[in-house]
């Protein structure tokens, strides 16, 4: 079972969503993530530099066809929190906080 | 700071709609439909004209060729180059919902040709592979991606 413990850095809307993609997947790639999260080049690269500053998220430069790529990923770190932040929130709503990213989808709310 | 009981549920359903465009993403690439509809039209027109050698031959190569794609492609998480979606938000049912399929469009197929066969059409596993190559081709996503709700896959 997952500890609670809220998590000023994730909180934040689009850094949640950010994460929870994140938890969701082994990597996804920038464009992907900036795609669907409808911004700016800038603005995703600050949100990962934020995350990776914390240990949350790693980053991988690489070169696929000519084209220089990012690929990031959520640290064990970074899971953690992630998952100790959504306990956190089911704690708050008054829901079982018993939640990790690997298995169960959290509960409808 | 604390948060109140009705913005952590925006969050929590923040956190479920993340999830669910990840888990979107489970599927095969595009590529491998048309590698199908491609391979069946190919066997249905060998299995009319060819020689029985090479119905052998091409089945046995097209079904070699297929388990070395599809041991990299079944498991589903990788539709597109933009993610690779996790195991656990993937789950473990997509590869048997992708065979399965594949058996049922094949048990089509031969229907169709045993039905048009006894219709009297002539090449009727060409026709048969033309009606049903392109509903793989075509309809190959939507069709999996409706049979992994069916099945919660």
């Amino acid at each position: 079972m997952t500890r609670p413990r809220f998590d000023e850095l994730i909180h934040p809307s689009t850094r949640l969503t950010l994460v929870a993609m994140l938890a969701a997947a082994d990597w996804a790639e920038f464009g992907y993530l900036r795609d669907e999260l409808g911004l700016s080049d800038s603005a995703l690269s600050k949100q990962l530099a934020a995350l990776e500053e914390a240990g949350y998220v790693a980053t991988e430069r690489r070169a696929d066809r000519g084209r220089r790529r990012v690929r990031a990923r959520l640290t064990p770190a970074g899971r953690s929190a992630y998952d100790g932040h959504v306990a956190a929130l089911r704690a708050i709503v008054g829901l079982d906080a018993g939640y990790g990213s690997g298995g169960a989808s959290p509960a409808r709310s | 700071m604390t948060t109140a009981p009705d913005e952590a549920a925006a969050a929590l359903a923040a956190v479920r709609r993340a999830r669910e465009r990840v888990a979107g993403q489970v599927g095969l690439p595009r590529l491998y439909w048309w590698g199908m509809a491609a391979g069946w039209l190919a066997l249905g027109a060998i299995g009319d004209l060819g020689p029985e050698w090479l119905i052998t031959v091409a089945t046995v190569l097209f079904g070699a060729a297929h388990s070395m794609i599809a041991s990299h492609l079944l498991d589903g998480r990788q539709r597109t180059d933009g993610l690779r979606v996790s195991a656990a938000v993937a789950g473990h049912r997509t590869p048997v919902v992708v065979i399965g399929m594949l058996v049922a469009l094949v048990a089509l197929t031969v229907g169709l040709a045993l039905g048009l066969d006894a219709d009297g059409a002539g090449h009727p596993s060409i026709w048969a592979a033309a009606i049903v190559a392109p509903v793989v081709g075509f309809g190959g996503p939507e069709i999996l991606q409706a049979l992994r709700r069916l099945v919660r896959a």
